[in-house]
């Protein structure tokens, strides 16, 4: 998660480079990632990628997945954080004479981040949701062999029902708490 | 590299399209149809009826759809009920639409100006009249970009299926790269498939959203948003 962030934040400061060519890649890069399917991209990277480059250890290749994948959400929500912060902060900021990197640094990152809260909750929810799916490249050949119906005893509908239940509350206090630290944000960034 | 098995199996994965183009279309028919429900009883003015639609909604929500696919198939048989494959995703998905399209219908409603509401029932509208006639059709203006992103995300999510063993475009891919043992190549064009679906679908969105000028600000879960 918080590679995933600072991977969103850069891609989203690169997004509003100057150069058309870096911006070009960084739209083809997250409209790729949105586009597809994380279940895929997983599969890829676990099972495609040893084909060519190297073999990555299911745990590496779930969390690299993840990463790239809450990366390229990540960064479409900060690049609506900076286009909120108004042409006049910019300008503002130029005027006292700070250079570009001082006025991302000091005065439209801040606010960016202030604005994105909320959605970035959203995309940290969804992540602690997403991340069930890597439990499936270590499960495929379990998978392929628990057909059966041998496997549809009493257990698995307890089984089944506790994750459930732990889904529910992880996910659930988790979005009860970042409602309350948006308040929080958001109250500081009135005052 | 040896990118010819592609073209060599393109008909398999093209049947595996096909399926997952089913399988999305049957839940978005019967998961807009139950999110369409789920929504307006979300909204109603009925303090228990929200409560409860609140808990539901939220339920879901909160819950992996991998998960939820796995308690319908593999949970549910100890309580009696055995369903097929198919049918087990496409419950699930479809619990799954219906909970995100009900937040988009409360997002879209709850954003109306609450004077559109006073003015209706000033002017003697009744509560089903005002929604049907005045809130409704500005909210559905609202409610179509943040719609067409959860259709992407369903498309997306058709996926999950194969793990539980519904034949669709993923189910496809994996058989065939059992039989070729080209994983590289074949999920790098799979990739593709998913994203000339999906983009497609973004795009549509886009247009959309331009054709129907900004209206006003959604806050719900646009594209932008993962699920």
């Amino acid at each position: 998660m918080l590679a995933g962030l600072v991977i969103g934040l850069a891609l989203a400061l690169a997004s509003q480079a100057r150069w058309r060519l870096v911006r070009g890649l960084v739209t083809v890069y997250v409209e790729v990632v949105r586009n597809t399917p994380l279940l895929i991209q997983i599969f890829f990277i676990y099972f495609g990628l040893p084909l060519v480059l190297v073999k990555l250890p299911a745990f590496v290749s779930g969390l690299l997945a993840l990463t790239l994948y809450g990366a390229a959400y990540n960064c479409e929500v900060f690049r609506a954080g900076l286009e909120a912060v108004s042409h006049g902060q910019h300008e503002a900021a130029r005027s006292t004479g700070l250079t570009a990197w001082q006025e991302a640094r000091y005065v439209i990152v801040p606010q960016a981040l202030r604005i994105s809260f909320p959605a970035l909750g959203n995309n940290l929810v969804s992540l602690v949701k997403n991340s069930s799916l890597v439990s499936v490249i270590g499960m495929v050949e379990l998978m392929f062999v628990a057909n059966d119906i041998s496997f549809n005893n009493f257990r698995s509908f307890e089984v089944y029902g506790a994750a459930v239940v732990y889904y529910m509350v992880i996910v659930l206090g988790l979005s009860r708490l970042l409602s309350v630290m948006e308040r929080r944000v958001l109250a500081k960034s009135v005052a | 590299m040896q990118w010819s098995v592609v073209p060599a199996s393109l008909p398999y994965l093209l049947q595996g399209v096909r399926a997952t183009l089913l399988l999305s279309i049957t839940v978005l028919v019967t998961g807009t149809a139950l999110g369409a429900l789920w929504g307006m009883l979300r909204v109603c003015p009925v303090p228990a009826i929200q409560r409860g639609m609140t808990a539901l909604i939220e339920g879901v929500r909160s819950i992996p759809l991998l998960l939820q696919m796995f308690f319908i198939f593999f949970g549910l048989p100890a309580l009696g009920i055995q369903m097929p494959v198919f049918l087990s995703a496409a419950l699930a998905m479809t619990l799954w639409m219906a909970a995100n399209f009900a937040e988009v219908i409360r997002g879209a409603i709850e954003s109306i100006p609450h004077g559109q509401f006073e003015a209706a029932s000033s002017t003697g509208l009744t509560y089903v009249q005002a929604m049907r006639s005045v809130i409704v059709p500005q909210a559905l203006r609202r409610m179509l970009p943040p719609f067409v992103g959860l259709c992407t995300i369903l498309i997306k999510d058709t996926s999950l299926a194969s793990i539980i063993g519904v034949f669709e475009l993923t189910r496809a891919t994996q058989e065939t790269i059992e039989r070729t043992f080209r994983s590289f190549e074949l999920y790098l064009a799979v990739a593709a498939m998913y994203f000339v679906i999906c983009f497609a679908l973004t795009s549509l969105s886009r247009i959309l959203e331009r054709r129907l000028g900004s209206p006003g600000r959604v806050v719900l879960v646009g594209p932008a948003v993962m699920e």
